[in-house]
């Protein structure tokens, strides 16, 4: 595979969001070459429900589709469902699980991670949460009066307490850090989104598992116990990890691709053959002064790094973006942040709250000349959308406009 | 389904925010959403987001489109055409006209299609 010459032939390697952001981006800009997807669970579907709605039972799988057959079909879209087993940069093809090779001239990899495993004695028997099949399965051990212990408490683990309960099974959600996501969404909002798993009737416990131990058959009802340093344990039917994930760099490797905790990629998205590139999770930002970024895995960064891949294997400009955004659903709200909460990163910057009866209702984190760096609030979508715009846009806001809950959202832009 | 209905005066949806009108008030099938531009323009959308349930009479409207409220999917207001992730699927658009000092609303009438046949019918 070349990149001399325009792309006619493109192979996108996954079937996740920032697989599809790309192939759609593709097509906008007008690409009227060959794109063959693989996917090897088929149609592409959109994950974060995973852990939320699709966890529940209350969306189906054909509901959680990104898009519907027709949709590829209508461009042109081969969907192949099979697993790529290597590339073969200098034949320009992609080798598929079978033995069959696919002409590229350009591949996009957008491999994404496989969930980090519990490090621990007997963590193998921990539930993770990646795809339909680990939702599905993990469904079934939610079940009503079903002992689940979750270890890590940050968003997906949040989550799946959260739709444990539910579901009537009784939760106890295990993290080191107390409260978690502070970087995500700042301290005070964390305290109160932490405190909310036992005002749901969840045991929280601060720490972290030294062994799982199965009672295979010795005790029904019991068939875990997840041990604790001090000696104490939790019974459990079913143990869940939401400890992260580790990129999928494994077809990048082995094509000698440049990889360092994630595929090394450019601002084109562009991984060390300039042929080959890379999206979603599993890609690691170098920016133009050589430092690399700390990889994004929420699903906006994804969308936009298949969007900045696709005009990469065109030739074009990247796509610029503004702040960052990621949301979060349990116990019933919805929970976004926005820019940075993340005071470790800025000096001299000030938190300023907008508290409903002496509740944080959103929080702002301010530079020290003003302006804002990050926004994050539970069920304020519009506070969330105008912060945005503040961010994107350098508009200095009125922090006093901010910290008021009577103040209308739509005119803290002006 | 032709027959306007009468959905109040211009200004008693602010600019820059949206109604919505529920079947029981339209006959239609689907809660409608009546949007007020910041520029004083009216446009209609079927009003949950066509990824997952959230009115988009309660997303941010600028220029000539609507953010969701849950996830950001954009809408043009013209068009119903979706401009970002994760909706694919383009919204359904009424038309809305402005006549005799009130903003009536015809449900279930494409606003492209009923654009282009008055275009037609003023060359």
């Amino acid at each position: 595979m070349s990149a001399s010459g325009p792309a006619r032939q493109i192979v996108v390697v996954g079937g996740g969001v920032a697989a599809f952001s790309a192939i759609s981006e593709l097509r906008s800009r007008g690409f009227d070459g060959a794109i063959t997807l693989l996917s090897p669970e088929g149609l592409p579907y959109d994950r974060p429900t995973l852990s939320k709605g699709y966890l529940l039972g209350t969306e189906d799988a054909t509901k959680i589709r990104l898009a519907p057959e027709a949709w590829y079909a209508e461009r042109s879209i081969e969907l192949v469902p099979e697993r790529a087993v290597a590339l073969r940069p200098a034949e320009g093809a992609v080798e598929l699980d079978g033995g069959r090779r696919l002409p590229a001239d350009r591949v996009l990899l957008a491999t994404g991670g496989v969930p980090r495993c519990l490090g621990v004695p007997g963590g193998e028997a921990a539930h993770t949460l990646r795809d339909l099949a680990d939702s599905d399965a993990l469904r079934r051990a939610l079940a009503p009066g079903a002992r689940v212990a979750v270890v890590g408490a940050g968003l997906i683990g949040a989550e799946v307490a959260s739709a444990a309960v539910v579901l009537g099974a009784e939760a106890t959600l295990i993290d080191p850090v107390d409260p978690p996501l502070v970087p995500a969404v700042g301290e005070a909002l964390a305290r109160r989104l932490h405190a909310m798993h036992a005002e749901r009737g969840i045991r929280t416990i601060v720490g972290a598992p030294v062994g799982i131990e199965a009672h295979d058959g010795a005790a029904p009802g019991s068939a875990y116990s997840v041990r604790f340093a001090d000696g104490s344990t939790v019974a459990a039917d079913a143990v869940v990890a939401g400890i992260g994930i580790l990129p999928d760099t494994a077809l990048a490797e082995a094509a000698g691709l440049e990889a360092e905790g994630g595929v090394i990629v450019d601002d084109t998205g562009a991984t060390s053959n300039p042929a080959v590139f890379a999206a979603g999770d599993t890609c690691r930002r170098r920016a133009g002064d050589g430092t690399l970024a700390r990889r994004s895995e929420h699903w906006e960064a994804a969308v936009h790094s298949g969007q900045v891949a696709a005009a990469g294997m065109l030739g074009a400009e990247p796509p610029q973006f503004g702040a960052p955004w990621l949301w979060s659903d349990r116990h019933g709200v919805h929970v976004e942040a926005v820019g940075t909460l993340d005071e470790r990163h800025a000096p001299g910057a000030r938190t300023v709250l907008r508290m409903v009866d002496g509740v944080p209702q959103a929080a702002f984190l301010l530079a020290a000349d003003g302006h804002l760096l990050g926004c994050s609030a539970v069920d304020l979508p519009l506070v969330v959308r105008a912060a945005r715009r503040i961010i994107d846009r350098g508009i200095v806001p009125d922090p006093d406009a901010l910290a008021d809950p009577s103040a209308d959202p739509r005119k803290l832009t002006r | 389904m032709s027959e306007g209905i009468d959905v109040g005066s211009p200004d008693e949806i602010e600019e820059g925010t949206a109604r919505v009108i529920e079947p029981e008030e339209s006959g239609f099938d689907e809660p409608i959403a009546v949007f007020h531009t910041e520029t004083g323009c009216f446009f209609a959308l079927d009003d949950t987001c066509t990824h997952e349930e959230a009115s988009l009479a309660e997303g941010w409207i600028e220029g000539d489109a609507v953010e969701c409220p849950l996830h950001s999917s954009s809408f043009d207001l013209r068009t119903g055409r979706v401009l970002c992730l994760p909706a694919t699927q383009s919204a359904r658009t009424h038309k809305v006209e402005v006549t005799g000092g009130r903003v009536v609303l015809y449900p279930g009438v494409d606003a492209e299609d009923a654009a282009r046949v008055s275009e037609q019918a003023a060359e």
